[in-house]
């Protein structure tokens, strides 16, 4: 993990955009949205490096989803450089799928899984492989492709649910599901939406555990979060959004200690 | 949201096995019965009964290719007659130009309202119908390339829900105007009629109209079994999956409007071969079958039978159509609308699922694994200001 | 009534003559004996010659002669009413009354004297009556009737009128009247062989400045061996009207278009309530508007049993009663079916579908399947010029009466308490319902309206449309169209789409034909909306598609 480097908290923002394009996995630079003259993202930019963590904390209305859409191409940046894979890919050309399958995976904020699947059928839709609509229509399961399922039902905790409708689990198993599909689509890239709204504090745990291994195994994750305590377990940098733009970034620690994040966020 | 089963593990399930079953035995026995037993025989099926349920056999086809696309994949099609009518007009046209010398006019090329609008020459676009292999591909082809702009057009630019709708009613709206004017060249508000025979065999001849309903069930046996494959395969599991939440399926790498666009075609061509059966029995194909309201008829078939379930879907058409011939004909014709149209506001408001899927539930209810069940069907109410997608 | 029939060319050049002769004649003395009546001896002892010739001629001095009683003789010959004597040499006018009147003095006649008869009329003579008449007219005391003969006589453009229009203009005192005449004039001279140049071109720029089709007709006939600068003249003229009239044109089509575009506003607006705010796709929404029209029709039947004194009032009163009345319905629909269904945006549309199949055959179960007669007060028929386009009273209060829908709509929305109620529920039902807010009530309110505004569109609609049990299904499609191409949940979107369309519309009409044209229109959209598929004012932002 490449959390805790030098880096002080109140470093301008600018110095963070200008770290080298080429080694960055997730590169933002000068980010704006605006919806019906509303400043959604303002001149955001950060960059995520290869195999780190990264969580994102920030009040409601911080950007923190649009920031998501963005990366994922849901949402055209009206200003701004998004550059993914050391700055070889510029994502603000490219659509929801395409950069789906360059390997950037995302989970929504409100978990959605296919309902009317079974958990099963669930992974196999993600399991990265054949996207083609003809080609998918005479498409056979391969012995591969059922072993990295049933290692990825171990990972998330399922395995005992496999034949239920996606839509008949409880709420922290659908969020565990989600994951389980970024899994078999096995991105470079995992966007995490609020994977803990709602869970007990063992499934909490639970969740800061199955990131951290899913990082270990040389994901990069970035990870948006309210759940203070969840985000001190994932025990990574962390970057606070305020207004569209990054307002602190380092440890935790030293982001819970400045002044403007205690202000306008975290509160006295 | 949906109403569609739990897959199950096999190609054709019970209730599929079943369905063929009565399909192919109907195409044995009906047949049987009009040949094999006498007039006077209270078993006896009459030759103007065979057409009519051959007549009933090409709309749950039609409703077949409806359910693929609305049960499956939440494209609500209100211009999906657009298609059986172009197939139709395809096989009307092959049959037109059957006629030959024999027409009003004794024209040996041109048909009887061309050469009553004074024309000299046939268009070039009625070229080829006279042979029947070329007349069979256009049934494919004209719906299928309709629907292929179409899907590509709009499924590209992500147009869903009502709106899509709306836009598909608009275009059969649409055809429905050009091909009521002379000047289109299929004979207008008149339509296609009169005709002789078919492959050189009398249309009207008793033996010919047993032989399209034989066809006819086969191909509602071969058009299930070919939903059945497709919703059931890789493909059929996007379909679904793109029903019940498009977005996800995106960011999953799927090309969402790919699929919707093979699904429409598939559906299409299915429409317009279920035409192109209906036409020779029914002896007419006019611009009425590009009407929104018939369109919209197919939509209550297959929530009556229960959409997302493809056993449903042609059972409604059957029953509707059955209760249809029934009540038109009888004291209670002036009533008839009164039926139908309580019959669509029952099924929304009481069997959401219809029939065959309220069966369905009610089965699974039985079952051991009651955590199982499909989910609450309705969706929350505070969804309302967006007029959603198929849900 | 004067310019239905041309002269014919033999009688032009004999009245030209006689109308030279007479002029050399007559005018001196008129001249002379100015203040008292002109003498008309002459041509009234022509009409006891019985032959044709003669009174021929007697009519032709009679136009010129500028007696007041000439009018009335040449009506009497026209209605066979004119009768002589070969003996007393006397003429005698028949009144309608049965009366007798002396021609030359004016005064009653007791009885015929023996022998008199009436003067005949060949077809020759049909066509002298009408040229004097229409010479006459120019000098008639009513200047509605001058101005009348004034424009008949240009369309007409017979040189042998150009005496009686130089008379006439000498004495013209009315600017409008004068103004008619010497177009009148002009046009003639610019045909008229032997014209010089400067006049004819002075002649050419009047007529040019009238920008009309009769004026381009006028131009057209400078005659083909006039001089190259006359006819450029009137080449530029020409291309100077048909531009004006081109834009003229383009206005009218641009008038039918805002006519098409209230009506569909009419019939789209309570549709934009209930799909645009509440999700609700109310198929049934076309038979509001048809209840609305039957509403009508049973007003307007009431008034004719009971009052017909009424009965140009009884569309207002028909609004209101339409309002309350479809309303109603729509709030029952809601309460019993719609209410179940919200979030199901397709299926309200089936179960909908189904009520409008109940309510037309309930419509022609009542009523019958054919089409009933709603009557035009006096106030919605008729029409008037402004500049090149014609505009009806009909159409124009259509326009007047969906902008007042229109308006009265945005205020109820953004002015009432309801209003402001329908808002919230929309914006966020469930902070709505905590806040205290009857969503339930709301809900039902806001179909009733969106249900009753389609009623008060029936009222208009009833007015230049069937009134059949199929009313409904005919506006439908557009409606739906209107709503999605303007953008879902936005009111001006709906007024812009309207006209849009209905402008589009108007403007393909023309080119394409009105079948081909509607279809052209339906591809259009289609593709907009693939292009833009929220409409034109699409809301944007996170919140649309979370």
């Amino acid at each position: 993990m490449s959390a805790t480097d030098t880096l002080e908290p109140d470093v301008p923002v600018e110095a963070i955009a200008k770290k080298d394009l080429t080694e960055a996995l997730l590169y933002l630079d000068g980010v704006t949205v605006t919806f019906d003259g509303f400043r959604a993202l303002n001149s955001l930019s950060f960059t995520v490096d290869p195999g780190e963590m990264r969580a994102v904390i920030g009040p409601n209305g911080a950007g923190k989803t649009t920031m998501m859409d963005v990366i994922t191409g849901k949402t055209r940046p009206d200003k701004g450089d998004v550059f993914f894979a050391g700055g070889t890919t510029d994502l603000t050309k490219l659509d929801e799928t395409q950069i789906a399958t360059l390997g950037i995976g995302r989970k929504f904020q409100k978990p959605t899984v296919f309902e009317m699947h079974t958990v099963i059928d669930n992974l196999r839709l993600a399991l990265k492989g054949q996207r083609g609509a003809l080609a998918n229509i005479f498409r056979r399961e391969t012995a591969a492709e059922r072993e990295k399922i049933d290692e990825i039902f171990e990972t998330i905790k399922l395995s005992g649910h496999r034949d239920r409708l996606g839509g008949a689990l409880s709420h922290g198993q659908k969020q565990w599901l989600e994951i389980g599909m970024l899994l078999a689509q096995d991105p470079k890239l995992l966007l995490v939406d609020e994977p803990v709204a709602g869970m007990t504090d063992a499934e909490t745990a639970q969740t800061a555990e199955l990131l951290r291994e899913i990082n270990a195994n040389g994901h990069s994750v970035v990870v948006v979060e309210h759940d203070m305590t969840f985000v001190r377990d994932l025990g990574v940098r962390v970057m606070c959004l305020h207004e569209g733009s990054v307002l602190a970034e380092g440890t935790l620690d030293q982001v819970s200690a400045n002044e403007r994040v205690i202000e306008v966020y975290l509160g006295r | 949201m949906s109403n569609a089963l739990t897959p199950q593990p096999v190609l054709l399930g019970k209730s599929g096995l079943v369905f063929l079953a009565v399909v192919l035995g109907a195409a044995v026995l009906v047949p049987a019965l009009n040949l094999l037993t006498s007039p006077d025989s209270a078993l006896h099926v009459p030759t103007y009964v065979v057409s009519l349920l051959g007549k009933y056999l090409t709309y749950a086809l039609l409703a077949l290719s409806v359910d693929l696309i609305w049960g499956y994949v939440g494209i609500l099609s209100l211009g999906h007659g657009a298609f059986f009518a172009l197939g139709g007009y395809a096989m009307g046209m092959y049959l037109m130009r059957q006629i030959g010398p024999r027409g009003v006019y004794g024209d040996p090329v041109l048909p009887d309202f061309m050469v009553f609008l004074n024309w000299k020459e046939l268009p070039w676009f009625w070229h080829g119908f006279d042979m029947f292999p070329f007349a069979a591909l256009m049934v494919l082809l004209a719906p299928g390339i309709l629907a292929l702009v179409f899907g590509w057009f709009a499924f590209r630019s992500r147009v869903t829900g009502v709106y899509l709708s709306i836009i598909t009613q608009a275009m059969t709206f649409a055809l429905l105007l050009a091909f009521f004017r002379n000047d289109m060249g299929f004979g207008g508000n008149n339509g296609l009629t009169d005709f002789k025979d078919i492959l050189g065999f009398n249309i009207q001849a008793d033996g010919t109209r047993l032989v399209l309903f034989v066809l006819s069930a086969l191909a509602l046996a071969l058009g299930y079994v070919l939903c059945r494959f497709l919703v059931r395969s890789h493909f059929g599991k996007v379909l679904i999956a793109i029903r019940d939440a498009e977005t996800r399926v995106r960011f999953t790498g799927y090309r969402a409007e790919n699929y919707k666009v093979v699904a429409f075609v598939v559906s299409a061509m299915l429409a317009g071969i279920a035409g192109a059966l209906y036409v020779p029995q029914v002896g007419i194909i006019n611009p009425g079958e590009f009407s929104p309201a018939n369109s919209i008829e197919i939509i209550v078939w297959v929530a009556v039978g229960g959409r997302g379930t493809l056993v449903g879907a042609a059972l409604g058409a059957v029953l509707v159509n059955y209760a249809k011939t029934y009540f038109t004909s009888g004291l209670l014709a002036p009533y008839w609308l009164f039926m139908l149209g309580g019959l669509f506001v029952a099924v929304t408001l009481f069997l959401p699922k219809g029939i065959v899927g309220t069966f369905y539930d009610w089965r699974r209810a039985r079952a051991p694994a009651p955590e199982d069940l499909a989910p609450d069907d309705l969706a929350p109410p505070d969804k309302l200001p967006e007029p959603k997608p198929a849900e | 009534m004067i310019s239905r029939g041309l002269p014919s060319r033999l009688g032009c050049v004999l009245l030209l003559a006689l109308g030279l002769i007479a002029g050399a004649l007559l005018l001196p003395r008129a001249a002379v004996a100015q203040g008292a009546a002109p003498d008309i001896s002459t041509p009234l002892a022509q009409l006891t010659t019985d032959k044709y010739d003669d009174t021929e001629a007697a009519l032709g001095a009679l136009a010129l002669s500028g007696s007041p009683a000439a009018a009335g003789i040449v009506a009497a010959l026209a209605d066979g009413r004119l009768m002589y004597s070969p003996a007393t040499r006397q003429v005698l006018i028949k009144t309608p009354q049965g009366g007798l009147v002396d021609a030359a003095t004016g005064q009653p006649v007791a009885e015929a004297p023996p022998g008199a008869k009436a003067v005949r009329v060949n077809n020759r003579i049909r066509r002298a009556i009408e040229a004097a008449s229409g010479t006459l007219a120019l000098v008639n005391p009513d200047p509605a009737k001058r101005l009348e003969a004034a424009s008949a006589v240009m369309r007409a453009r017979d040189e042998a009128a150009l005496p009686a229009l130089d008379a006439a203009l000498a004495k013209e005192a009315d600017a409008k009247v004068k103004s008619a005449l010497t177009l009148a004039r002009a046009s003639i001279l610019i045909g008229k062989a032997g014209v010089p140049d400067a006049d004819r071109i002075a002649a050419i720029a009047t007529v040019g400045e009238q920008g009309n089709q009769d004026a381009l007709a006028v131009l057209r006939s400078v005659p083909a061996d006039a001089s190259p600068a006359v006819k450029a003249a009137a080449q530029d003229a020409i291309a100077g009207i048909e531009r004006s009239l081109a834009i003229w044109s383009v206005g009218q089509n641009i008038w039918y278009g805002v006519s098409l575009g209230s009506v569909l506003l009419l019939a789209a607006i309570g549709l934009a309530i209930t799909f645009g705010v509440m999700g609700v796709i109310n198929m049934a929404h076309g038979e509001m508007v048809m209840l609305g029209a039957y509403v009508t029709f049973v007003v307007q039947e009431l008034i004719r049993t009971y009052n017909p004194a009424l009965f140009d009032l009884s569309l207002l009163i028909a609004i209101p009663v339409a309002f309350l009345f479809t309303g109603l319905i729509g709030v029952l629909i809601e309460r019993t079916v719609i209410r179940f269904l919200y979030g199901r945006a397709l299926e309200t549309l089936l179960a909908t579908w189904g009520i409008s199949l109940i309510l037309q055959q309930a419509i022609r179960t009542a009523f019958g399947p054919t089409n009933r007669e709603v009557g035009a007060p006096g106030w919605m028929s008729g029409a008037f010029e402004l500049g090149q386009l014609s505009i009806t009273y009909g159409r124009l209060w259509i326009i007047v009466f969906a902008m007042f829908v229109f308006v009265a709509l945005l205020a109820t929305l953004r002015l009432t308490r309801i209003g402001l109620e329908m808002r919230a529920v929309t914006q966020n039902r469930r902070m709505a319902a905590s806040m205290g807010i009857r969503t339930n009530w709301v809900d039902a309110m806001t179909f009733g309206l969106g249900s009753g505004i389609a009623g008060i569109a029936g009222v208009a609609l009833s007015q230049i449309d069937n009134v059949s049990p199929n009313l409904g299904q005919s506006y439908i499609i557009d409606s739906f169209l209107v709503v999605v191409f303007g953008g879902v949940g936005n009111l001006w979107g709906t007024l812009v789409g309207a006209m849009s369309l209905g402008i589009a519309n108007k403007m393909l009409e023309p080119y394409a034909g009105a079948v081909l044209g509607k279809i052209a229109l339906l591809v259009i959209v289609i593709l907009f909306i693939q292009k833009r598929p929220r409409g034109l004012f699409a809301l944007k932002g996170r919140a649309i598609e979370s």
